[in-house]
C-alpha cells in the first residue's frame, strides 16, 4: 500500500514539475504557477509517507499557500504576454535535452546498482516530530539557523534596493 | 556551544547592521565616508585576530563550526580583501545612484558569510554560508540598476547560481541519505568503519554534485560560463570581491570537503581534478587572448587562476595545499591592485566601455597607477620576482613532486606541462595590457589623475604585498606550511 502510494505521489510530482517548466499546451505563467502548487502538494504527500506530518503541513501552508500567492502577485504585476510570445532557441532545447538525459541516465544507473540505505542506522523520532524538529533547529543547528536570519535581512535589503523607484 | 568562537563574525555582522542604522542619521554628502569608517573598523577586527587569544583547534555549535589555523588564515584573508574592497567602493561611490550605505553593508554581510564558510564543518553550515555569500552577490552585481550590463550580470549570476545551489542541495541530500550524517569528521569516520560507503555510487554522486557547486564558486570548467559576463557587468569593486573573496571561499570549502570529509576519496578523484584543472587553465588562458574589455579579460584570467588552484589540489600532497594558500595570498594583493586601478581610471574617463585603450598614457596621467597595474599584470603573468611567480612556481613544483606516484606518473607530468603552457599563453595577454599603458599610439586624454589618501595607501599596501611575497616568500610559506600540517595531518 505504502509502496503504491509512493509511486503515485512520486509520478505526480514529476509530472506536475514537468508541466510547470515545459507545458506543451499553455505558455501562460499563471498555469505554470498552478502546476507548481500541485507539485508542492504531491511532495507533501511524500512527506506524509515518510511520517513527517509537520513538514507535510508546513509544505502546504507555507509553500503551496503563502509563497505561491506571492508568486502569483509578481506574475500578475509583470507583463505576461511578453513571456508567451518568446520563442525557444532550438540549440538551447537540444543542449538542455542532452544534459537532462545524461544526468537522468547517471542517476538512474547509480540508483539501480546501489543498495539504498544499507548499513544505515536510523533512529526513530521520540515524541512528536514537531518537537524533534524544533529541538534540532535550536540546539544542533542553532548557528546555521541564526545565519539564515542574516541571509533574510540581506534579501530584504536587496529587494528594496533593486525595486524601489527612487532612493536617496 | 561556545559563542566566543564566532566573535569576529559577530563583530562584522554588527558593523553591517550599524552601517544600515547610521545611514539614517548621516547627511547624503557624508555617506561616502561611511565606507572608510567601515574599512577602519574592519582593520581593528583584523588586528583583533592577532591580539585576542583564540583556541588552536576548537569546535563549537555541536561540531558544526571549527576554529583551527586554516579557518583563522582564511578569516584574515577575507578581512584584508574586504578592507581593500571597501576603499575601492568609496572610489566608486559617485557612480552609484542611490543606496551607498547598503552598498557597503552588503559587502560586510558577504564577508561574514565568507568567514563562516572558512569555519564550516558540516554540510548545513557549508550550505548556509554559501547561500549568504551568493545571495548577497546577486544584489551587489546588479547594484548599478541604470546600467543594462549590470542588470544582465545580476540575472545571469542569479540563474546560474540557483542551478549550482540545486546541485549542492541534491548532492548534500544524497550524501546524508547514504551516510546518515552531515558532519565532515563523522562522514570520514563512517567511511573508515564501513568501506562499502566509499564505493557506493550514490554517495560518490553526492560528492561530485557538491564539487560541481563549489566549482561554480571558483569558476572552474564546466561551471565557468557565468564568470566573464558577470565580471564585466558587475561594478568594479564587486568584481574584485567576487574574484578574490568568493573564489577563496569556494577553495576553503573544497579543501574541507575533500580533505576532511572524504580524505580516502581524494585519491579516487585525482583523475577528475587533474582533468578539470588542465581544461580550466587552457580555457581561461586561450579565451583571454582576444578580449578587449579589461574586466572581461580579468574574468578569463580568473578562470585560469581557478585552474591553477585546482592544480595544487590535484597534487594530493600537503605541499600542494600549502602552495594553494600561498598562491591565494599573492593573488589577493595582485587582483585587488588591478581592480583598484581600473576603478580609479574609469572614474576619470568619459567612456564607460572599459576598453583596454582607456589605459593609454596612464604613466603620464598617474605614475603610481601605472606602476601598480604593471606590477599586478606582471605578477598575474607569473614573472619573477613578484608574488604571482612564487605562487605558480610552488603549485607546479607540488605537481611535479607528485609525479613520483607510479599510478599517475605521466598524468602529473602532462598536467605540469599544461600549467607551464598556460603561463606562457598568459604572458601574451597580460603584456598586452602593459603595452596599452606605455606604448599605445596617441592617447586622447592625458589629464592627470589625483589620488585620494586611502586609495594611495591601499595601492602602496598592494605593491608592498606583491613585492614582499615575491622577494621574501619564507614568512608566508612557513605560515602556510604550519597551517596545513596542523589541520591535515
Amino acid at each position: 500500500m505504502e509502496n503504491a502510494l509512493f509511486y503515485i505521489f512520486a509520478a505526480l510530482t514529476l509530472l506536475f514539475a514537468f508541466l510547470c517548466v515545459a507545458n506543451p499546451f499553455s505558455r501562460n505563467p499563471v498555469t505554470s504557477a498552478m502546476f507548481l502548487v500541485l507539485t508542492m502538494i504531491s511532495m507533501a504527500g511524500l512527506f506524509v509517507l515518510l511520517q513527517a506530518f509537520f513538514l507535510a503541513a508546513v509544505q502546504i501552508l507555507v509553500y503551496a499557500g503563502a509563497v505561491m500567492v506571492l508568486f502569483l502577485f509578481v506574475i500578475m504585476l509583470l507583463d505576461i504576454k511578453e513571456e508567451e510570445r518568446r520563442r525557444f532557441n532550438r540549440f538551447a532545447i537540444a543542449l538542455g535535452g542532452v544534459s537532462v538525459i545524461g544526468l537522468g541516465f547517471i542517476l538512474f544507473s547509480t540508483i539501480r546498482e546501489s543498495k539504498v540505505g544499507a548499513g544505515l542506522k536510523l533512529t526513530a523520532v521520540k515524541g512528536s516530530d514537531t518537537a524533534a524538529l524544533g529541538k534540532a533547529l535550536f540546539t544542533e543547528y542553532l548557528l546555521p539557523f541564526e545565519i539564515v536570519s542574516v541571509l533574510l535581512l540581506v534579501a530584504m535589503v536587496g529587494v528594496i534596493l533593486l525595486s524601489k523607484k527612487d532612493l536617496k | 556551544m561556545n559563542a566566543s568562537l564566532i566573535g569576529f563574525e559577530i563583530a562584522v555582522i554588527l558593523l553591517g547592521l550599524g552601517l544600515l542604522m547610521l545611514d539614517l542619521w548621516t547627511p547624503p554628502e557624508r555617506k561616502r565616508g561611511l565606507g572608510l569608517a567601515a574599512a577602519l573598523s574592519l582593520l581593528l577586527v583584523l588586528v583583533a585576530t592577532f591580539v585576542v587569544p583564540m583556541p588552536q583547534d576548537a569546535t563549537g555549535f555541536s561540531g558544526g563550526y571549527v576554529f583551527d589555523p586554516l579557518a583563522l588564515f582564511f578569516k584574515r584573508f577575507f578581512l584584508v580583501a574586504a578592507i581593500l574592497v571597501l576603499v575601492m567602493q568609496t572610489e566608486f561611490a559617485d557612480r552609484i545612484a542611490s543606496g551607498i550605505s547598503e552598498f557597503y553593508a552588503l559587502v560586510l554581510f558577504a564577508l561574514a558569510g565568507m568567514m563562516f564558510a572558512a569555519s564550516a564543518n558540516n554540510f548545513v553550515m557549508l550550505f548556509v554560508a554559501i547561500e549568504l555569500i551568493t545571495v548577497t552577490f546577486y544584489v551587489l552585481t546588479s547594484f548599478q540598476r541604470g546600467r543594462q550590463a549590470s542588470l544582465e550580470a545580476g540575472v545571469k549570476y542569479l540563474i546560474l547560481g540557483a542551478l549550482s545551489s540545486g546541485f549542492l542541495v541534491f548532492g548534500i541530500a544524497l550524501i546524508y541519505g547514504t551516510s546518515g550524517t552531515m558532519s565532515f569528521p563523522e562522514i570520514a569516520k563512517g567511511i573508515e568503519a564501513n568501506h562499502d560507503l566509499a564505493h557506493q555510487g550514490l554517495f560518490l554522486l553526492g560528492i561530485v554534485f557538491v564539487m560541481v557547486a563549489l566549482g561554480f564558486k571558483i569558476a572552474a570548467v564546466p561551471m565557468q560560463i557565468w564568470a566573464p559576463d558577470v565580471y564585466q557587468g558587475a561594478p568594479a569593486p564587486i568584481t574584485a570581491f567576487l574574484a578574490v573573496g568568493s573564489k577563496a571561499a569556494g577553495v576553503v570549502l573544497l579543501l574541507r570537503v575533500l580533505l576532511t570529509a572524504v580524505p580516502d576519496l581524494a585519491g579516487h578523484s585525482a583523475k577528475l581534478l587533474m582533468t578539470v584543472s588542465g581544461i580550466t587553465i587552457l580555457y581561461g588562458s586561450l579565451c583571454a587572448i582576444p578580449q578587449r574589455n579589461i574586466k572581461r579579460l580579468l574574468g578569463y584570467s580568473s578562470i585560469a587562476s581557478a585552474g591553477f588552484l585546482l592544480l595544487g589540489l590535484s597534487a594530493l600532497s600537503l605541499n600542494g595545499i600549502s602552495a594553494i594558500l600561498y598562491y591565494l595570498g599573492g593573488y589577493l594583493f595582485t587582483v585587488l591592485a588591478a581592480f583598484l586601478v581600473i576603478c580609479i581610471v574609469m572614474r576619470y574617463t568619459a567612456t564607460q566601455d572599459e576598453d583596454i585603450s582607456v589605459l593609454a598614457g596612464l604613466h603620464q596621467r598617474s605614475p603610481l597607477l601605472a606602476t601598480s597595474l604593471t606590477l599586478a599584470m606582471v605578477s598575474l603573468a607569473g614573472v619573477p620576482p613578484l608574488a604571482g611567480f612564487f605562487g605558480k612556481f610552488l603549485l607546479l613544483k607540488a605537481v611535479v613532486e607528485s609525479a613520483s606516484n607510479p599510478d599517475f606518473h605521466s598524468a602529473y607530468y602532462t598536467l605540469g606541462a599544461v600549467g607551464i603552457l598556460g603561463v606562457v599563453i598568459s604572458l601574451y595577454y597580460y603584456f598586452g595590457v602593459v603595452k596599452a599603458i606605455f606604448w599605445s599610439k596617441a592617447p586622447a586624454d592625458l589629464s592627470p589623475i589625483s589620488l585620494s589618501l586611502p586609495a594611495r595607501l591601499s595601492l602602496y599596501a598592494c605593491i608592498a604585498g606583491m613585492l614582499f611575497l615575491g622577494l621574501y616568500p619564507a614568512p608566508l610559506l612557513d605560515l602556510t606550511d604550519g597551517v596545513v600540517k596542523a589541520v591535515f595531518k
